[in-house]
């Protein structure tokens, strides 16, 4: 319990001493957001009818910044050779990060998408609905995140996000239904969502594991 | 049954040891090559000159004989990318990890085949080279599940990791290809109820069944000799400095 402890704080302490990495996926995300008005329409009408959709397809490319700095910084200064070679519970490594990556990038990303009552004019009525939606499935994203990462370590960016983006479509077809639909149809997805969250904290972690493995085989 | 199992066992021990699938496969070629030729051959000469033409679709119809084997093939080969993945996961059996390697390309090829013959059968017949219906959406991520194992096992310098990465993606996609089917339907019928039924099993007519299912025979065999070639190849590439294979090129010249 303690390892699990003082691994956290240490996590947590890395992201707030270098802010880039919370700072570059909001600044993305911002910037996505604004060019779309720009470039498709600038229509209330049409706007609100697009927003869930651009909503979760800006916060899905947002996570392809944020997945690069899961494990790439502490593989390439070694602090992740030293956690195989010490033992430390690998699975756990995984978990605390994946988790302290999602509050440092996908949080802030969460609370920006408020603002998108004003900025693509998103139905109030639904808001709770696109949080929750939110919720739930930046986390899964930052799952398959997490193992995109883990095994493209040293690799390009281009390839984690090739092997991300396949693999996050049900969670952008869920969430952003979840978002449009009234109210009845809501608890569908969003238990739809939770299911898939529990069914791919377990393999996703552990396929994690593997891919961490192997780079140091 | 005992002595059957154990006939498994030598047979699963046998598979992961290079010499033994080379000679094996030298010999396997030729007549699974004959048999896919003679097969497609027939298959495609009954299915173009022989069945009968559809009553509302005309001669259009006939792409059928590529579109549906190409389309049954294409996911046939991402399953058993599966089953290799879990098996060089949790036996490290070498084979699988390069039967991974050299299925991959094919598969990617013969989904590229399935959704290019269906959208040139969907254009006269619908009216549009493609719509976002729910199986041709499936269709297309399985494309790009193919591509990120290309693409992922050609980032590797070391044959051994790269192996262990894609069989872990190719378990996970696998995982995760039924859950995107599903989503792409809930997605589908809730936008739009889905007004285009491609084929229905029960309303094709055994004239027209009995050469479609020889040329999924044909397309199952060509795979077979394919992926042959491409292991065979990629044998040779890992193993040209091991001294059996050097004798058996000297040998052959």
């Amino acid at each position: 319990m303690s390892f699990l402890k003082n691994f956290f704080s240490r996590e947590v302490l890395i992201y707030s001493k270098k802010s880039s990495n919370v700072i570059s996926p909001v600044i993305f995300f911002l910037i996505c957001i604004t060019f779309f008005p720009l470039a498709v329409s600038n229509d209330p009408n049409e706007l609100s009818k697009l927003a869930p959709g651009l909503i979760w397809i800006c916060i899905l490319l947002a996570g392809m910044l944020s997945i690069q700095t899961i494990f790439k910084e502490d593989y390439d200064d070694g602090s992740l050779d030293l956690f195989y070679v010490r033992g430390f519970s690998m699975l756990e490594v995984v978990l605390v990060k994946i988790f302290v990556n999602w509050i440092f990038t996908a949080l802030p990303l969460i609370l920006l998408s408020c603002s998108m009552v004003f900025l693509l004019y998103f139905p109030v009525d639904k808001l709770f609905n696109l949080i929750g939606s939110l919720f739930l499935g930046t986390l899964i994203i930052s799952f398959f995140g997490a193992l995109a990462g883990a095994l493209s370590l040293g690799k390009n960016s281009i390839l984690a996000s090739a092997i991300m983006l396949p693999l996050s479509l049900p969670v952008l077809i869920l969430g952003s239904s979840a978002s449009t639909y009234s109210n009845e149809n809501i608890t569908f997805f969003i238990l739809l969502l939770s299911a898939l969250l529990f069914f791919s904290v377990p393999i996703i972690s552990l396929a994690c594991v593997g891919a961490i493995r192997l780079h140091y085989e | 049954m005992n002595k059957l199992l154990d006939a498994i066992k030598v047979f699963y021990h046998k598979l992961g040891s290079y010499p033994w699938f080379y000679s094996i496969s030298s010999k396997l070629l030729p007549i699974a090559s004959i048999l896919a030729f003679l097969f497609f051959v027939i298959g495609i000469i009954w299915g173009i000159f022989y069945s009968p033409s559809d009553a509302i679709q005309g001669d259009i119809y006939r792409i059928i004989y590529m579109h549906v084997p190409a389309a049954s093939v294409a996911q046939s080969i991402y399953f058993a990318l599966a089953i290799a993945g879990f098996v060089y996961v949790v036996w490290k059996m070498k084979m699988a990890g390069l039967f991974i390697k050299a299925m991959a390309p094919i598969g990617a090829s013969f989904t590229l085949l399935a959704l290019v013959s269906g959208a040139i059968w969907g254009q006269p017949t619908w009216g549009t080279w493609w719509v976002w219906d729910a199986r041709l959406t499936s269709t297309l991520v399985l494309l790009l599940f193919y591509l990120a194992i290309i693409g992922l096992y050609s980032s590797f310098d070391n044959k051994k990791s790269a192996d262990q990465a894609v069989s872990i993606l190719a378990m996970v996609g696998a995982i995760n290809l039924p859950i995107i089917k599903k989503s792409v339907d809930w997605w589908n019928t809730l936008h739009q109820p889905s007004s285009i039924r491609v084929f229905e099993e029960s309303t094709i007519s055994s004239e027209m069944l009995f050469p479609l299912l020889v040329c999924i025979l044909a397309f199952y065999l060509i795979v077979f000799v394919f992926g042959l070639m491409a292991m065979r190849a990629e044998i040779a590439t890992r193993e040209m400095n091991k001294d059996w294979f050097k004798k058996i090129v000297i040998n052959n010249d």
